[in-house]
């Protein structure tokens, strides 16, 4: 298997952007690959973070990775110099290495995001209709999914917000519960308080604008859905919101303590939460001190944004414990195809010398029997043959999994005189599974 | 009585499992163990009141005793009573995570219940023997709700301190928002403090009738009526002058360390004013019938 791709890591936005494929595309894209020379099976990945083309090779085809860079740089309409300056290889193992932990969202821009689980499933699906993928991608994928399903639910890669307006969203839910009972105030008009308010706007039942210059706060209220309150009203407004970011560029304290103690009287103990977002500082710090308020400025918001990142850091190594734990099983798998057709010429074999005999003595001795009880002896001889079949088999399995099949093999085509038609059934994972399965 | 003791083992067992899963909930490392923990706890714990309404049952069946005439019943009441009314308000009041210390409370007053012990009321006029179910009744199901509002203040106080450090950890998200615990505890003192007052009255008459003056009685009236002024005091500072959140809490803690102060009278009377009799001869002590 082979991945050519570019990521957040290797091409900055304004290259990503050119090459982002819509998901009603992705299907189409993974067909010019499939039909490349020599490539068996195809997937695309493409997020706003990567663009990641996963191509599997027909055995003894030359590697594929230069021809898909070719298509990435037609379908992007750029020169393929140019591609090739922020494109990423990687074969094998190490591509198979890399499915797991892109799906895992271990190589994600925000480690742990949630969203990249979904978009390889969706991107797995479009290639499944685009009937791009074979036994290899349809057993990898999947595994890929799994594995970054275990590490979601088995580590904390997931836990914690790592940004600072959904920190601030956060701490006003584990205030106040549900927000859409609760009123937000803006106090500013700058870009960082403006976009904190817009996820509170989304949220709360009502957000107002209050900024010095009227006209520049209602500007923004307008372009954000909002109410807008004049300066000299800051006050009273404090005896009404719930929450209140607080933006302007203010040198002094624009929020002090006796205006929020003064608020306090009359909002008869509901909580108040101050997200002071400005530098040098908004509201007073001893604010943070009265009771039911609670003040928490950018340093204390990006102690948590830290924390998250570094719990999130924390859970990679179990992570990784788990994708290689999956990726071993995977390759467990990947080196038994080696014993299919073995397997799966050893069953025919059996199959035929049973069932040969079982239709010698239905045709003379038994040819009273109705064809309920045929039916019945017929599955009787069937499972016979898997129960006795079942040690050669976990052998060979076991022996493929250790990279020492070949002498076994020899050996069963010796003993049974069976014979296989080698590169047939070996890429026929799926129906050799069901055919040996015990 | 083998089939009371058998449920009663169940029971105990069971509120020991719902115990360790809410804490379990509280504390597991990720957040999906977290969750699995959450769904089966309540689970547990509702388990655990059936098992527990099936005990009183038999055993009340079995003594010829009303459930609610006896402290030892009483007390078997009040933990399906706390445990129950916590499964109720859990979803309306988002306080899952309460459970951890609603489990422990349930399984220490069914522990209690063995050990609490009662004796006849002789004195006592049949109009005044008629007034003790409505008494054991109102104190138990008020108790049931100032348990609960003693453990949203708990957690209130804990997440409030947590804010106010500015050490948000794993528990503090786990935990019902700060201002959702504060409207539950309010409103489970507002549904408690009539039933309470009931119990009190109650009480008194009861007190009058049989002329009871042993120092246990008077105790017992004492820290009734102590936390009865509390949780009044709570409710009308809050309605008058705003006082909520941690105010609230602290008077919520301590009118309830008084409910248990009067709880912890009867389950030590035996010692006080009985010292003849043998605490834990449960089946003696349950086939005798109450004082208030």
């Amino acid at each position: 298997m082979v991945v050519v791709g570019l990521s957040h890591r290797t091409a900055p936005i304004e290259v990503r952007e050119r090459f982002a494929i819509a998901e009603a595309q992705l299907g189409e894209f993974a067909k010019n690959v499939q039909s490349l020379d020599g490539v068996s099976e195809a997937f695309v990945v493409s997020t706003c973070n990567r663009l990641e083309v996963y191509a599997v090779a027909e055995d003894g085809a030359p590697s594929p990775e230069l021809a898909i860079i070719e298509t990435i740089a037609s379908w992007g309409k750029q020169p393929s110099a140019d591609v090739r300056r922020f494109v990423y290889t990687r074969l094998d193992r190490d591509a198979l290495l890399h499915l797991f932990h892109v799906t895992a969202s271990l190589d994600s821009l925000v480690v742990g995001e949630p969203q990249i689980l979904g978009q390889v499933k969706s991107a797995f699906e479009c290639a499944g209709h685009a009937g791009t993928l074979g036994p290899y991608l349809q057993r990898c994928v999947p595994r890929a999914l799994a594995a970054a399903k275990r590490v979601r639910t088995e580590t904390s890669i997931g836990a914690g917000n790592v940004s600072v307006s959904s920190v601030a969203v956060d701490l006003a839910e584990q205030i106040f519960g549900d927000l859409s009972q609760c009123e937000a105030l803006l106090v500013g008009a700058g870009e960082m308080a403006e976009a904190a308010a817009r996820s509170f706007g989304k949220r709360t039942r009502a957000l107002r604008v209050c900024n010095r210059s009227f006209d520049r706060g209602a500007a923004l209220a307008r372009a954000i859905g909002a109410g807008v309150a004049t300066w000299e009203s800051l006050g009273h407004e404090l005896t009404t919101a719930d929450v209140v970011i607080a933006g302007t560029s203010a040198t002094e304290f624009v929020i002090t303590h006796e205006m929020v103690n003064k608020a306090r009287r009359d909002r008869r103990g509901r909580s108040l939460f101050f997200i002071d977002i400005a530098v040098p500082r908004n509201v007073d710090p001893k604010v943070h001190k009265i009771d039911n308020v609670y003040v928490f400025n950018v340093d204390d918001l990006e102690n948590q944004v830290q924390t998250a990142q570094e719990r999130r850091q924390g859970a990679r190594d179990l992570a990784s414990s788990i994708i290689n734990e999956e990726l071993t099983a995977h390759e467990h798998w990947a080196l038994s195809l080696g014993v299919q057709p073995t397997l799966v010429a050893l069953r025919a074999s059996a199959r035929a010398v049973f069932r040969s005999e079982l239709e010698r003595t239905l045709a003379t001795r038994l040819k009273h029997l109705g064809p309920e009880e045929r039916a019945a002896l017929e599955q009787m001889l069937d499972s016979a043959v898997s129960k006795w079949l079942h040690r050669p088999t976990t052998a060979l399995k076991e022996a493929a999994a250790r990279g020492e099949s070949q002498s076994l093999v020899e050996a069963t085509a010796a003993l049974f005189n069976v014979e296989t038609e080698e590169g047939t059934e070996t890429r026929d994972a799926s129906g050799d599974e069901d055919a040996v399965r015990h | 009585m083998v089939w009371a003791d058998l449920t009663f083992i169940v029971t105990a067992l069971v509120y020991l499992i719902a115990s360790v899963a809410f804490g379990a909930h509280l504390t597991a490392a990720s957040r999906a163990q977290s969750s699995r923990f959450a769904n089966a706890a309540p689970f547990l714990l509702g388990t655990g009141v059936l098992m527990h309404s099936s005990h009183i049952l038999v055993a009340s069946f079995a003594l010829r005793v009303c459930p609610v005439e006896g402290v030892h019943f009483a007390m078997s009441v009040l933990a399906v009573g706390i445990a129950g009314v916590y499964l109720v308000v859990r979803t309306r009041f988002n306080l899952n995570a309460l459970g951890a210390v609603v489990g422990p409370f349930a399984l220490t007053f069914l522990l209690a219940s063995r050990f609490a012990f009662s004796r006849v009321g002789e004195t006592a006029s049949p109009i005044h023997r008629a007034l003790l179910p409505f008494h054991v009744a109102a104190n138990v199901l008020g108790i049931a709700l100032f348990t609960l509002a003693f453990a949203a203040a708990v957690a209130y106080l804990f997440q409030e301190r947590q804010l106010k450090r500015k050490e948000l950890g794993g528990l503090f998200r786990r935990l019902p928002p700060l201002d959702a615990l504060d409207r539950a505890e309010h409103r489970l003192l507002l549904a408690g403090f009539p039933l309470l007052t009931l119990g009190i009255l109650t009480g008194t008459i009861w007190a009058r009738g049989v002329e009871v003056g042993d120092s246990a009685s008077v105790a017992r009236a004492i820290f009734g009526y102590a936390s009865w002024a509390l949780f009044a005091t709570v409710l009308l500072v809050r309605a008058a002058m705003g006082w909520r959140g941690r105010r609230a809490a602290y008077g919520t803690i301590v009118g309830y360390g008084f409910t248990l102060a009067v709880i912890l009278v009867y389950l030590l009377r035996p010692a006080m004013t009985h010292a003849a009799l043998q605490p834990g001869d449960a089946s003696q002590a349950s086939a005798e019938v109450a004082q208030p």
